[in-house]
């Protein structure tokens, strides 16, 4: 009789934990069956019915039915979080083809860009950089370079005037003599900065960079200011390109040299950048004038130096290929987006 | 400056350059003669040539075309139908042939018209682009014309003209002769003078007119003669391609002689009629303050003291050096002429010049230096030419004034100083006779040290270095070594505002804002308009008051008259160009200077300008949770201020009155206890006058205020190793109390445990009393030496409670 309702119960129990189809389903049929209170507990309450050689056997029966069900019971409930588990990933399945929160890439303008990098290139040699005012005094930017009034120099550097005296500067060679005023000899110095010129056209504008250096020792020879170029072009640009010295004229240099090199975009093939030449200009430079020593106060019989100026737009023109000298004064987006 | 090689070929041989014009380029390049352009103009006549008509027929089809047999001197007739009605057969006409690109890039090909062949063209003056004739066709009747010659020969277009960018110390090669000169030295051969011989009338020029030289500074040397009984009338051809070769137009003989002479010598001249020179006089002084002079074009000038001269007896006839005056110029009538050759100092040409914008050939020649020596040769040159091709008699002798010769200073320089500059061996003959070439006069050696005269048309070579340059250029700058000079003392730091600069562009850039920078000078009306006033209205925030703004006198135009007293409105127009262009949201930063005057002074201080617009976010999440874009700002400038190693700061409410801000979304900066700067919200007004649909922040701070005392060491602080534990707070308060002011208050109460207190909720409206927020604060406890217990906790709970009650309620 027991033994009967022993295996309905366990048919029975095996069906439900078997057929469960949640994992609520399965716990209650673990309860119902397996609980304290549960079918099987209540029937090994019954036992008492049976005669007492029996009862021991049927107990093993009993603990045996109890033990297969809670190892189906396992089985089931693994089987059941697996397919929880699939299905709650298939839920959760994201296109993550869709975009992120937007981080802002932001960017330091190519014009800084070049200052920086022809700054970090010159301190490997000792120079570090000095700065000085944008509105300047006539004598600096002018006189103590050896650009007397009426001199005819002066016409090539368009002027913005402020107030008598005062002018906007021109180029960024005042710094040399404020420097050379107040700092001790010898010394390497740098000055980037902004410059005025009244000129305005496609490849001109009236607020535009220069870097200039400056070097003085004991003794300086065209070769050391040709060697200190030579690096500097081809560690900017690329160590491929070639360089030339083309003599020129600039009031506070003696002798005075033109920079040119080999066209970085086309190699000297010739291209639109370099028109058709193979060349492009960078830069000028030469041996300190002995006048512009004076002029600052220094013994030019005891000391010499070589100076260069550089354009920054030119330089970044030149080496990102800007089509436009104006797009480095617009600070557009869309083009600044791409120094990132 | 242009120069044609056919002219130059009359002073030194250049035959060879005309079909290779390279090298001559490279010569005059290597030798400091910029070369910006060459003009072949042989090459743009190519396929160009002279022919003769032999036979005429008309064309069977077309009553208007005829059928040309001509000879191109290649032994058969060529085919060409034309259209032009007249020529004959016999003339001679200028035919292009098959492969000719004539000027407008016309091409001939081989054609059929109507039916018949035809082989070329035969060209009209406007087909050539020798004058705007288009009525028929160039028809010559001159038997001496070889059929096939090219037209460019036959024509004298056969000219290349270099146009060189003449550096400002070499005004000795703003001339044909000047250039053939420096030529003969580099390819050391001969140089050749033109002929100046001339037959002098009996009548000597002293009885004529007599010259008085009143200002010998700026005039060191005045000559003129006279010229009676010329003809004025057109230049012959020859006179005409010259000057049109170097794109000077022809006007008279006269007029076109004078300027022959400035391109061949470099030399101005002017030739007055002497028929309008009063008093048989001269007179070469300075002109007084106001004076009027109306100038050869008839344009008014007035005058101010110092402008040097040329007088009659009674009037101005002409400002040295710089014009003619239009009260003695050459007319159709003239038949006198008196001829100035002379020499201004290049200063007074320059100042008058340039002060009454006058720009002409010869003040541009004369203010860059010209040679005192070469006056006479000039004048010479000059009477001989017009007597051969305007006839008159040329008086006995010239007028010479020339009280004090100029000395040129000798240059001394030893040998061993060249190699110690140029940085090579230099070898003793080699520098003499590079000097010798260059003109230079070898005045002898004492101590090693060579003594040189330079020539006097090289006024730019004074001292030693000058000699450097020109051996080195000579002889070829890819001489010169590469080596790097050693570094024996220990380098220097870069100046801090550099150091300082580089760190806020790296910092904003990582932060997701793009560099913008502008022009140092902005419009005044547009600045005075955004601003909401002439520029003063920074005041309280910490900014150097200006009284004025600085401005320019001289601005190119009113949009960058004045030098900007702020970075807003520059990144204003930044976002303005960027949101036209379609950029929704931008986030922009700018370093750099703003400029005013303080005590009379002109002043700079380096800022940095922050601007952000618009929400970055991605339109898909639909994420509606924005606070106002000031927010962002702020916690953007404070990010930085951390980097700064910054532990305090404080925002100042601030009622700004610049228009550009809102008035109740703006605060500024106290910082090291100093004000330096602002952060604020975009004024209603310009928003909608713009257009903007997004938020706009601006911040702007002082940044050698901001950056004093950097760079800064981190201090470090030990790690406690126990746990932290947060609790929040909440607080109904009058809005008059600012969260800020309760987050010091609690941080206040325990220093030891309280790490940090932040802001995390504000709730307004509901059942809240009108006038009164909610706010949520979250505070971070932690002790460096135990776990906090519960205890602790809680009465430091009810700690902040009360007392925040008390103070607050």
């Amino acid at each position: 009789m027991l033994e009967q309702k022993l295996k309905l119960i366990y048919d029975s129990a095996q069906k439900q934990i078997s057929e469960a189809s949640s994992s609520k389903n399965l716990y209650e049929a673990k309860v119902k069956y397996l609980g304290k209170s549960g079918e099987l507990s209540l029937l090994m309450k019954e036992m008492g019915s049976l005669p007492k050689e029996e009862r021991p056997e049927f107990g093993k029966v009993v603990n045996k039915f109890k033990k297969e069900l809670e190892a189906l019971y396992s089985r089931t409930e693994q089987s059941l979080k697996d397919q929880e588990l699939a299905k709650q990933l298939e839920q959760e399945s994201l296109d993550l083809t869709l975009p992120g929160p937007e981080i802002a890439n932001g960017s330091v303008h190519p014009t800084p860009l070049v200052i920086d990098e022809i700054v970090d290139i010159l301190a490997r040699l000792g120079y570090s950089v000095r700065t000085g005012p944008l509105i300047e005094k006539d004598w600096y930017n002018f006189e103590a370079l050896n650009i007397p009034p009426d001199h005819p120099a002066r016409d090539e550097q368009d002027t913005f005037y402020m107030k008598p005296g005062y002018v906007l500067r021109t180029q960024t060679s005042p710094v040399q003599i404020r420097t050379l005023e107040k700092e001790k000899l010898p010394l390497r110095i740098l000055s980037p900065g902004s410059v005025f010129r009244c000129d305005s056209d496609i490849s001109h504008s009236p607020n535009f960079h220069q870097i200039e250096g400056l070097l003085v020792e004991k003794k300086v020879s065209m070769a050391d200011l040709k060697g200190t170029i030579y690096f500097f072009v081809k560690e900017f640009f690329d160590k491929s390109v070639k360089i030339r010295f083309r003599p020129s004229f600039f009031p506070f240099t003696e002798p005075s040299a033109e920079v040119d090199c080999s066209c970085p975009i086309c190699k000297g093939k010739g291209c639109r950048m370099c028109k058709n030449t193979g060349w492009v200009e960078i830069g000028g430079c030469g041996l300190v004038n002995p006048k512009v020593l004076k002029a600052a106060g220094i013994d030019p019989n005891e000391w010499q130096g070589f100076a260069f100026g550089f354009g920054i737009e030119r330089m970044a023109i030149i080496k990102y290929g800007i089509s436009d000298i104006r797009l480095l004064s617009d600070n557009s987006s869309f083009f600044l987006k791409q120094f990132t | 400056m242009k120069v044609s090689l056919n002219w130059l070929n009359e002073y030194t041989d250049v035959s060879s350059f005309f079909s290779n014009t390279d090298p001559l380029a490279q010569i005059l390049t290597d030798a400091g003669l910029e070369v910006d352009a060459i003009n072949d103009m042989a090459k743009n006549f190519s396929h160009v040539v002279m022919a003769k008509i032999i036979e005429l027929v008309k064309h069977p089809d077309a009553d208007k075309l005829t059928v040309c047999q001509v000879d191109i001197g290649t032994g058969e007739l060529q085919q060409i139908v034309c259209g032009a009605k007249n020529h004959q057969q016999g003339d001679y006409v200028v035919a292009a042939l098959p492969g000719a690109i004539l000027p407008g890039d016309f091409k001939i090909k081989k054609s059929k018209i109507r039916g018949v062949e035809s082989l070329g063209m035969l060209c009209s003056q406007k087909e050539l682009a020798l004058s705007d004739e288009s009525e028929g066709i160039i028809v010559l009747k001159d038997d001496s014309i070889v059929p096939g010659q090219s037209f460019a020969e036959h024509f004298g277009k056969n000219d290349v003209v270099f146009e060189l960018g003449v550096t400002a110390n070499r005004s000795d090669c703003l001339s044909h002769i000047g250039l053939a000169r420096e030529l003969s030295c580099l390819l050391n051969q001969e140089l050749k003078l033109p002929d100046s011989s001339l037959k002098a009338s009996q009548s000597p020029t002293k009885e004529i007119i007599s010259v008085e030289l009143k200002d010998e500074v700026n005039c060191p040397r005045y000559t003129a003669r006279v010229i009676k009984g010329v003809k004025v009338g057109p230049s012959p051809q020859w006179l005409k391609n010259r000057l049109e070769s170097v794109d000077i137009n022809s006007v008279n003989n006269v007029v076109d002689i004078t300027n022959y002479i400035m391109l061949e010598f470099g030399q101005p001249m002017h030739a007055f009629d002497l028929h309008q020179i009063e008093g048989q006089k001269i007179e070469i002084k300075a002109a007084e303050d106001n004076e009027v002079f109306v100038s050869l074009d008839g344009s008014e000038h007035k005058l101010a003291a110092g402008d040097l001269g040329i007088y009659d007896a009674n009037k101005l006839v002409a400002l040295a050096g710089v014009v003619g005056g239009q009260n003695s110029g050459i007319s159709d009538d003239t038949q006198d002429l008196l001829l100035e050759v002379a020499h201004f100092t290049p200063g007074t040409v320059r100042k008058t010049s340039r002060r009454l914008g006058i720009s002409t050939d010869a003040a541009y020649r004369f203010s860059r230096g010209t040679d005192p020596s070469q006056v006479i040769k000039a004048m010479e040159r000059a009477c001989s030419l017009i007597q051969e091709l305007c006839g008159g008699d040329v008086s006995e002798g010239v007028i010479d004034c020339y009280p004090q010769p100029i000395q040129r200073q000798k240059i001394q320089l030893a040998p061993t100083y060249l190699e110690e500059r140029l940085g090579y061996a230099v070898a003793k003959d080699d520098f003499l006779s590079w000097m010798k070439r260059l003109g230079c006069e070898f005045c002898g050696e004492k101590n090693q040290e060579l003594s040189f005269l330079p020539p006097s048309w090289r006024w730019d070579l004074e001292i030693k270095e000058d000699l450097v340059e020109e051996y080195g250029r000579l002889n070829g700058y890819d001489k010169i070594p590469e080596s790097l000079p050693s570094l024996s003392y220990e380098p220097l730091t870069h100046d801090a505002s550099y150091i300082q600069d580089r760190f806020v562009q790296s910092f904003f850039a990582k932060q997701g804002f793009y560099q913008a920078v502008n022009y140092n000078f902005l419009g005044g009306e547009a600045l005075s308009e955004f601003l909401g006033g002439p520029g003063s209205q920074f005041e309280g925030c910490g900014f150097l008051s200006s009284e004025e703004l600085a401005t320019v006198q001289n601005p190119l135009s009113e949009e960058y008259n004045t030098m900007r007293p702020s970075l807003s409105p520059s990144l204003y127009k930044n976002l303005m160009t960027n949101y036209r262009s379609g950029v929704s949201s931008s986030q922009i930063f700018e370093v750099g200077k703003v400029f005013g005057v303080h005590q009379s002074e002109y002043f700079e201080r380096r800022h940095l300008g922050l601007l952000l617009y618009g929400q970055s976010q991605n339109l898909w999440q639909n994420n509606s949770s924005t606070s106002p874009q000031v927010f962002t700002m702020k916690s953007y400038v404070e990010n930085f201020l951390r980097s700064l190693k910054a532990k305090s700061w404080s925002w100042k409410p601030w009622e700004p009155k610049l228009s550009f801000l809102h008035p109740g979304r703006s605060a500024t900066l106290f910082f090291e206890g100093k004000l330096m700067g602002y952060i604020g919200e975009i004024h209603p007004k310009l928003k909608s006058q713009s257009k903007l649909r997004e938020d706009v922040a601006f911040a702007e701070f002082d940044l050698e205020l901001l950056m004093r005392s950097f760079p800064k060491k981190p201090k470090l602080q030990e790690l406690s190793k126990y746990p932290a534990v947060e609790r929040d707070f909440s607080f109904v308060v009058s809005e008059s109390v600012s969260a800020s002011e309760i987050v010091s208050f609690i941080a206040k109460t325990n220093k030891k445990l309280i790490q940090n207190v932040s802001v995390i909720d504000r709730f307004v409206g509901g059942d809240l009393k009108a006038g009164s927020h909610s706010l949520t604060f979250r505070v971070l406890l932690q002790d460096s030496a135990s776990t906090l217990s519960e205890e602790v906790i809680k009465s430091l709970q009810s700690e902040i409670l009360t007392k925040v009650q008390s103070q607050f309620s």
